[in-house]
Order: C-alpha cells, then structure tokens, then sequence
C-alpha cells in the first residue's frame, strides 16, 4: 500500500513539471517582488515550450508606457524561456504583461508586477 | 528539417488560430483566469471535457441507515461555440444495513449549455443551461423516477484578480454559482430549487498573477475550493431543504485534474454523518487536441483577434 502511495505521489510530482497549455513557472524578477536594482531583462519561465510569433512579453510603466526594448526572443537554449530586455529601469512599479502560445497552439495570457525600488 | 518543422508548427498555429480560434482558448479560461471544473456543482463553461470518474461515498439520510456508493461520469462537447451539449450518469450501488446490496444505473441526462455574457477584463462569465434527466432510463432495483425532471439553469463565473492592488492577496479567490428550477414532468412530484456555490482560492493564480511565494509542486497547481450543494423542494409536501458542504482540494496537472472533497450534510435530513468525493476531469483537449477543445461547427469571433501574431499585449 505504502508503495503504491509513493508511486502515485511519484507521478503527480513528475507532471506537475509541465503543462500542455502554457503556465508560469516563475519569472524574474520573481511575480511580484521588489528588486533593489533595474534588471536588464525580464523573463518568464513557462511550463511549455513556445511559438514565438504568437507570443508576446511587454513591461509597462505605471502611466502604461511600454518601456521595454521591444526585442522579445526565445533562450536559444530553452524554448520556454521568453525573454525582453529592458532599459534601466527608474524606481517603481512595472507590469509584464505576456501572452503564451504553446507548441500545440493553445494559448494562454496573464499580468503581473515587480517594484524597482529606489 | 528543423526550420521546417518550425515554420510548420506556425503555419498550424495560424491555421488554429484563425479557422478554429476558440480551439485554443479551450479549458475554462475567463481573462487570466482558469477556473477549474468543480466537481460537487456545475461551471459556467460550455467546452469539452470529460469527468470520469467521480466516485461519490456517504450514507443515506433514513431508516434502516444505507450507505451509498456512486460511480459516475460526464462527457461535455461543445458543438457551437459556447455551446455544449452534456452527457451523464452513474452507476450506484446501495448497502442497507442489514439487507443485500442492490445496484442499478441512475437516470440518464442530457444536458446543454450556452455561455451568455463574457468579461475578461473582470474575469466574469454567466451562462444558461438546461438538464433533462430522462425517467425510467436507470435501474428500478435502485428506485430511479419512473418521470423525467427538467432544470433550466443559469451560471455565474467571477474571478477577482480586478481587486485593487491594495488587497493583493484576496485576487486568488474566484466564486462559481449554478441555480436551478426542478420540474418533475409527474405532476404529484415536487418542483425545486437546486442550487449551488463553489467558492476557490487559486493558488496556480497566486503564484502566477499576483506573488511568488516560493511555494513548491504539487502545492502550487492546487486550488483549496468549498463547494456547497443544496435542494430545496417547494410545493406538494417535498420536505425540508437539504445540502451540502463539501470543502476540498483539486490538483491540475498536466493532462487531468484531481479532486477531493469531504462530504458534510447541513442537517438531519441530509444525511447522518460525513461522506466523500473523488474526481479526475481528465483535459482531452489537450490529449487529443485536433478531436477536443474547439466546437465542432464554425470558429469564435470574439477570441479571433487575439490568435493574430502578436504584436501587442493586454
């Protein structure tokens, strides 16, 4: 019995690694957290792996400027991974604001926000 | 090859994108919200899915005290979009005390559904429904109506990820309602009021909308839910309300959801003591995505400018 607990727990913590709709994973900086310094890229770790034309990854200022680089890419080394550089980033709050298409075409799109503090 | 295969997976994106659109906003997703399908009360969403199985274990409210297994299932398709029609039974088996068990099928239902109003923005959906449970199609070892009962319903969907800033930590919770007025079609039998609330604090909404704690899997794909689940007859002599209150847990991965809940009557007549539910909604869609998770006729204009290559965020 005990075996079979600790299988089961097995597999439900072995999937729990990925989704076939895309979710975060985390993000840095962290969903919500204040960082000391301006980064120079935010990036969003999603459960799966995505189609970059059909993505998207914007920050945002508090007035709703976008203030990123514009230059959304893929870490070459890992298709989850998007990535959009940043200027520096003068204190306050940003939102990222992401829009996921996974590689079986489903889509999934959320917000969050990071403090730079002063 | 690689390149190819790329520009391939594109080409099916856009393909999806812009003949079946609503195929990639398939699960019950509301603005950033994924609300997950509650298993004690039905969801506002009409898309695919497939609950099987719930098994349901509590004990008959009466004398002589019987303690009931359920063994159930339920087929969602959507055939227009936001449109579904809904297939379900179960198989119960019956244990008095003291006399042999019997078992027998449950009245088949056939249901549909239609999502209404939609607010992303405000992670908001109502939809309305109908319920025909079909007399005389279960076992009559179990005792299943001989008429058919029929329950227009409606269905609300609130999430509260628009709470202000100031309260970050209340934007997980979401709240799901479906009301129902029964109508037997025997006139002698009691109409009534079914109705039930799921109340959900998404920690996957937590984690990803609002703060990472840091909080490891499996915890952070759960959603802690209250469900509660209540009849109220009206008229010709049908007795007191009865309900209950189920709290539990449901768990998303990757393919299927897991859910459990404890199963606490509201009095006497509901039951005399605790029960319990498990449930695994398994995610056909994205099993088998070129069957499931679009409607089967025609695409959804609402969602359309959104499968666009993107070029601007929300």
């Amino acid at each position: 019995m005990k075996t079979i607990l600790i299988t089961l727990l097995s597999c439900l913590v072995a999937v729990s690694a990925a989704r076939a709709h895309a979710f975060v994973d985390h993000a840095d900086p962290l969903v919500g957290s204040t960082v000391k310094t301006s980064p120079t890229e935010v990036k969003i770790f999603f459960t799966e792996k995505l189609i970059l034309p059909f993505s998207d990854l914007k920050i945002l200022d508090s007035t709703g400027q976008e203030v990123d680089r514009k230059d959304k890419h893929l870490d070459p080394s890992n298709g989850a991974v998007l990535i959009v550089s940043v200027p520096t980033l003068k204190p306050g709050k940003y939102t990222v604001s992401w829009r996921a298409t996974s590689v079986d075409t489903h889509v999934t799109h959320g917000a969050f926000t990071f403090t730079v503090s002063s | 090859m690689k390149k190819l295969t790329h520009c391939g997976l594109i080409a099916a994106a856009a393909l999806c994108g812009f003949l079946h659109p609503r195929a990639l906003m398939a699960h019950g997703f509301e603005g950033d919200r994924f609300f997950p399908p509650t298993i004690s009360t039905d969801d506002p969403f009409a898309v695919d899915e497939l609950s099987l199985p719930t098994v349901n274990l509590f004990h008959d409210p009466g004398v002589p005290i019987t303690r009931e297994i359920d063994f159930g299932g339920e087929f969602d398709k959507e055939l227009l979009p936001g449109w579904d029609l809904e297939f379900s039974d179960q198989f119960t088996t019956l244990l008095p005390k003291g006399s042999p068990s019997v078992n027998g099928w449950q009245n088949f239902d056939l249901g549909s559904k239609l999502e209404l109003i939609q607010s992303p923005a405000h992670e908001f959906i109502a939809s309305v429904g109908v319920d025909w449970a079909i007399g005389g199609t279960g076992g009559k070892s179990i005792g299943v109506d001989s008429f058919s009962t029929v329950s227009p319903a409606i269905f609300l969907g609130k999430g509260f990820g628009d709470l202000p800033d100031s309260v970050p930590m209340l934007k997980p919770f979401a709240i799901t309602t479906d009301v129902a007025e029964a109508f037997p079609t025997e006139a002698a039998n009691p109409n009534s009021l079914e109705w039930g609330i799921a109340l959900e604090y998404s920690l996957i909404y937590l984690e990803q909308n609002v703060k990472d704690t840091g909080l490891a899997h499996p915890f952070r794909d759960m959603v802690p839910l209250v469900e509660l689940v209540m009849n109220s007859p009206e008229n010709r002599g049908g007795g007191e309300t009865t309900g209950t209150v189920n709290p539990g847990v449901l768990y998303e991965g990757r393919y299927f959801q897991l859910g459990a809940e404890a199963v606490i009557p509201v009095n006497s007549h509901s039951g005399p003591n605790v029960g319990f539910l498990v449930n695994v909604n398994i995610f056909i869609d994205d099993l088998f995505p070129k069957l499931f998770g679009h409607p089967l006729f025609g695409g959804h204009s609402e969602t359309a400018s959104t499968e666009t290559p993107a070029t601007s965020a929300k």
